[in-house]
Parts: structure tokens; sequence; C-alpha cells
């Protein structure tokens, strides 16, 4: 029995490669790098002071009712993108049944660090918790429907989407704004620096030169709504979600990879789909040795036979990992290819580990129209993620 | 891959999904772990219609948890939180007369609730007291990531933030995973420590404010017959807001444990089913109910 698809009828983006979703999908095909020296606060003390920053929000003029918090801010321009591709007020759905569902691996967590700093009044403090930013989008859409955040580490972004769509199966709203973010802060840069994740080269997944990843901010936001109740116009449909725990280590993936393994079969599972019908795989692929490789391994037995012939790509190289955003843009990065007809590359691929064996889309994009995607992600905790999503 | 089924029955007979109007086939409560900072168990937390939590708190803001007894070098660097989550599930456990090996596997899911759990480990990552193993830490999913350790929970696990809504969402989600198959059991597991941050509250809340209660609860939910609903919007349900200010007025300020904290205290008063949960948050009111089936 079919389960009953979601429809993505608008997106909304702002990226360290474009702040709406055609200069974001021109960056990602042309290869324009979102890499930079970070420039909004100190670096010169890290290992690594580059990332993905965006330098200037450049889409929302006014920000006079939107509070102080970048976390916020990258939210609002990312849903001003998505409003004016379907405006909520258009829909014809009360306030009071459109949800929002953000993931997030750091919330608001630079307020904590700005009012520690004694920065600010007191009530950044409440901006500090991490469903703040969350609440704030909210309340600038003028949803009056249930708000809620999810933090599954950097597979936050995939677990928003699913349960957004989870609330509109079970009807618990007939419109969901849903996705992810995340900011460069000091906080977060210190973090990876002293785990020595970050790499002082381009960030290469699955090259065997690979070794580490850089950070990125970002925001993605998509507006779902019941297939049923759907406008004609839409980029796809989320088909299936899972989001799983490893249950082996607080912050590196299990060796085996099972608890990705388990997303996606249950999120195929869900979609009503088998593996045989996966024609693109969007890759977390962060280019740390551990991940590609157990990635790699996950993706031959789900796939099977078929794996050398999936593409399989990682768009971090030009942006960094936006945490928890990155799962949403992956999600509509291949709702795009299906759009239209290309697969963009993964970078900086350009000497193949031997244990990483897959078709990655080295080099160009590829012309192809993926139909059915997944997309997987991984996040500390042992988080793992995993959507099917369908091109319209 | 283990015990856990496939999503195969999200759909019903007409192949379309349960509605929340007629709600989502309940789970059945198999335990219910607590431990605040009143003490053990529902039987410590003070009564209903009693004893106001700001005269039992006798002055303080926090009342701590402590720190649990876990022995282990597995345990040595290990938050003090974190080590809530295991107690608490510990607890559920001894509340279930279960052994551990009955929760362990790939079919059981685990939803973690919390608002602000994150404080204590963001605050010393901040000010600088914790360094790259400590970073870990700052992540709320690794706080439930410690007890699927421990106990072997490899199963669909989300993390939900926020106040009792939260909680209330995760047990709604849970019902979800149960219903479609996805696993046999779901644990919902909600932690609160205050003290390391106790200052910052200070500045950020009223005096009037009751005690911030630390907590740590877990709930194990299995398969169902009656039915579960759930209903949420801001600013349209006083009456969630209202139970929810009660309830702290008697219990202290649990935040996402407070849910579980009442539903313990209903069990322990042998009060019967219907079961409803309320909870407010954000200017978002919550009620969650669950209607006995009749089987």
């Amino acid at each position: 029995m079919r389960p009953e698809r979601v429809a993505v009828l608008a997106a909304g983006v702002t990226t360290p490669i474009g702040q709406d979703l055609d200069a974001f999908w021109s960056s990602l095909l042309t290869g324009a790098s979102g890499i930079s020296t970070i420039e909004r606060f100190p670096v010169g003390d890290l290992r690594v002071g580059r990332g993905g920053e965006i330098k200037k929000l450049t889409r929302v003029k006014r920000w006079d009712r939107v509070p102080d918090c970048r976390a916020t801010r990258l939210l609002v321009s990312a849903a001003d993108e998505l409003l004016a591709h379907a405006p909520l007020h258009a829909s014809g759905v009360a306030p009071a049944r459109v949800a929002v569902v953000v993931g997030t691996a750091l919330g608001g967590v630079e307020e904590g660090e700005r009012a520690l700093a004694g920065e600010g009044p007191r009530r950044r403090l409440r901006g500090a918790l991490y469903d703040a930013p969350g609440d704030n989008l909210a309340r600038w859409l003028g949803a009056r429907g249930p708000v809620l955040t999810v933090s599954t580490a950097c597979a936050s972004g995939a677990t928003a989407l699913g349960i957004g769509a989870d609330m509109l199966r079970q009807g618990q709203a007939d419109l969901v704004v849903a996705g992810g973010y995340d900011i460069l802060c000091r906080f977060v840069m210190r973090g990876f620096d002293a785990l020595r994740s970050l790499t002082r080269d381009e960030v290469r997944p699955f090259d065997r030169r690979r070794s580490g990843l850089l950070l990125g901010e970002a925001a993605a936001l998509v507006l779902l709504s019941r297939e049923a109740d759907a406008p004609r116009e839409r980029l796809g449909y989320v088909r299936g979600h899972a989001s799983t725990g490893d249950g082996a280590h607080i912050s590196a993936p299990d060796p085996a990879g099972r608890g990705l393994e388990l997303a996606a079969r249950q999120a195929l599972a869900e979609a009503d789909c088998s593996p045989d019908d996966v024609q693109f795989v969007s890759a977390h692929g962060t280019a740390t040795p551990l991940n590609d490789r157990i990635e790699t391994a996950v993706l031959k037995r789900l796939l099977g036979s078929r794996a050398p012939e999936v593409p399989v790509n990682s768009i971090k190289p030009t942006m960094g990992h936006t945490m928890g955003a990155a799962a949403t843009l992956e999600a509509i990065m291949c709702l795009l290819a299906g759009r239209y007809g290309q697969v963009p590359p993964t970078r900086h691929l350009e000497e193949p580990d031997p244990e990483c064996d897959l078709d990655y889309v080295p080099g160009s994009p590829r012309a192809l129209r993926p139909r059915l995607s997944i997309s997987t992600s991984l996040g500390f905790g042992g988080c793992n993620g995993a959507l099917v999503l369908e091109s319209a | 891959m283990g015990e856990a089924q496939p999503k195969a029955s999200r759909a019903n007979m007409e192949g379309r999904p349960e509605r929340s109007e007629g709600g989502l086939t309940a789970p059945r409560i198999r335990a219910l772990g607590l431990r605040t900072g009143w003490g053990s168990g529902a039987a410590a937390l003070p009564p209903a219609r009693g004893q106001d939590a700001r005269a039992a708190a006798g002055g303080r803001a926090v009342i701590s948890l402590g720190r649990p007894d876990l022995a282990g070098d597995r345990f040595r660097r290990a938050t003090r939180e974190s080590l809530w989550a295991l107690a608490a599930v510990a607890a559920m456990l001894e509340d279930g007369r279960a052994d551990r090996g009955e929760i362990a596997g790939d079919g059981t899911a685990l939803l973690f609730a919390t608002a602000a759990v994150y404080g204590a480990s963001n605050r010393a990552f901040i000010q600088g007291t914790g360094g790259g193993t400590h970073f870990a830490y700052t992540a709320p999913a690794v706080v439930s990531a410690e007890a699927a350790i421990e106990f072997g929970l490899r199963g669909p696990s989300v993390l939900f933030i926020g106040g009792p809504p939260a909680t209330l969402r995760a047990i709604w989600y849970a019902a979800t995973l149960l219903a479609s198959g996805s696993c046999r059991r779901a644990l919902v597991l909600a932690v609160e420590t205050f003290e390391e941050c106790a200052d910052l509250y200070a500045r950020a809340r009223r005096r009037s404010a009751p005690p911030l209660v630390e907590a740590a609860a877990c709930l194990w939910l299995e398969p169902g017959d009656g039915r579960l609903a759930l209903r949420t919007d801001r600013g349209r349900r006083p009456g969630a807001a209202d139970a929810a200010r009660r309830r702290g007025d008697t219990m202290g300020e649990m935040m996402a444990c407070a849910p579980l904290a009442e539903m313990a205290r209903r069990r322990h008063e042998g009060h019967p089913d219907p079961l409803g949960l309320s909870g407010a948050w954000r200017g978002e009111g919550a009620d969650l109910s669950i209607t006995k089936g009749d089987g």
C-alpha cells in the first residue's frame, strides 16, 4: 500500500553560494566557491579560519521587526524567498493550520556567547535556547500552528522534513514550513578546530587525499503540503524519511554504518520503494576519512549490484558543511536536479580512494534527470537521517 | 538488519493515513522511570493539592539532582546530564521489572525531549573550561546518545527541543513510529538540568517564578489499541497554559520533564484512563489525550 506523498511546493535558501534558488543552483553547476577566510569574528587563534561564510545578507532590506540574532536572520532570509515563490496568504490556509519545523545543530548558541560576554540586554539569554530561532521564524511568518525544533545534529535538516511530512499525513497541519539552519560562530569553529576535523586543504569528498571538512552557514526551507491539497506547481515530493541512532559512539559514526543503513532502508520502505528504484544519491560526503568510507560501504550494501551505476555526489566542497541546513539543501538539490536534468558534481575529487569506488560525479555536471533520489546524513551522537525524494 | 520492521502499515485500509481528528492508535504504557530534585519516583513529588513548590524549595532557586552514582571508567568524562539520561532509563527498567536486554537493538526507538539540558555544556565550552572532547557534549544529541550506547538502543531516534509541548510531540511521534511498524517499542526520554546555569536563570527569570527542579524521566511505550490525539496551537489553548502553571506551582518548573512527571504522579495516585496531559511553552499550548482501547 502506497503511503501518501507529501508535495514540496516551493523552497528558499540563504547560502554562501547564493541567496536564492537560482544563484544556489547555478553555483552548484558552475563550481563557484563559497569558501573564504572568516571575517565576522576572530579566527586568528584557530588552526583553520576558513569556511562558508555569508558576507552580507542581501535579500531582506529591513530588519527592524527581526531580532538581532544571526540564526534568525538567516532563517528569515530563506523564508523571504520561500514566500516570494509561494505566499502563505494566497494558500487560503488559516494561520493556525500552518506549522513550522526546523532542524538545527546549534540553535541560538551565539546568543549565549554574546550574553556571557556581557553584550546586550539580559533577555538575549533566552535567545540562546536552541528553539529560539524557530520560534522567531514562526512569529515572522505569522504561523500559529505547531512550532517544532528538532536537533539530530548534522542530520537535523532531514529530520525536520520528515517530521513535517508526518505532521501533514496525520492532519496536524495543512501547510508546513520545514527546513534547517546553522550559523558560523566562534563556538562551533573552536569546537571543530579542537577536534582537528577541519582541513587546510580543499574539501575533497571520496578522494584518497581527503583530510577533513570545512564548516559553512546557511538556512534552507521548503513549503510542504499534502499531495491532495497541493496546487499543480510543485518542486517534487517527500516520499519517505527515517532518522536513527547508532548507539555506538558520541561523536564518531558506527564503523559498520548500521544506523545509516537502517535509516535508508526504513525511508525507502516508507516510500514504498525498493533500492532498485533509486536513481541518484546525495551523500553526506563530509570528506572526513571515516565518513566517506562508511557511506560508501552502506550504499554498496543498500544498492547491491547496481551501486557502481548510481551517481552519488556531495555538494559540501562548494560551501562547507552547513550542519543543520545541509540535509535540507541537499534535498532541494535533488529536486532541482530532477527539474533541470543536471546533477551537480563533487568538486575537488581528483584522486579516487580505492575504498570509495562508486560513481561520485567528479569534474563537471552530469546530464541526468533523476526521478527518485535518496539523501543521506550523519551527525554527532550517532545521528543518521535519510530522505527519499521524488521530482515533480 | 535486526528486529526493526519496515514501515509498511503507515496507511489505513483506504490507503490514506490516519488523521488527528480521530487520532492515532495510542501506545500502551509499559513503564515510567522518574528522578527529580525532590527525590526518586512520583512518591517524592510535592502533593498535587498540597504544598506550594516555592515553600517546599525553602528559598532554593534550583532543586538539584546532584550527580548520579555511576561507577566505571566509561563514565569518567560523561557530563552530569548524560549520566542522568542513563539513570532515567535504568529507573524505567526498574519500574517495568525488565532486563536491559529487552530494550537493546534496532527495534527500540529513542525520542528525546529537552528545553535546556545543553546549557551546562555549552556554557562550559564558551567559557573555556572544555576542550575538544567536551565539545561533543555540547550537542544535545550526545545526551541521549550516551543512553543509546549504554543500553544498545539502535533504532529510530529524534530529538525534540522545547518545553512540555516538545515532550508531548515526542509521545505523538513515538505513537506514529509504533503505528507504522518502524519500531517495536519506543522510549520517550526527557532530561533537564539547571544547576550549572543557576546564576543565568536568576538573571532571566521572575523572582516569583517557581523553583527550577532538575529531572530525568523515561517512558516506555509499546503498541496499544486506544486512541491518541494531540492538539496544539499558539495562543488558543488557555487551559493548557493554566494547567502548566498549576503544575509548576506544585512540582516546580521541570520544562520538558514536566509532562512525564505529571504522568508518573497520576499513575502513582491510581488515576484511571483516559489520560490527558497539557503543556505550554513560548505561547504554544498543547493537549495530548490517550484513551484506552476496548482490548
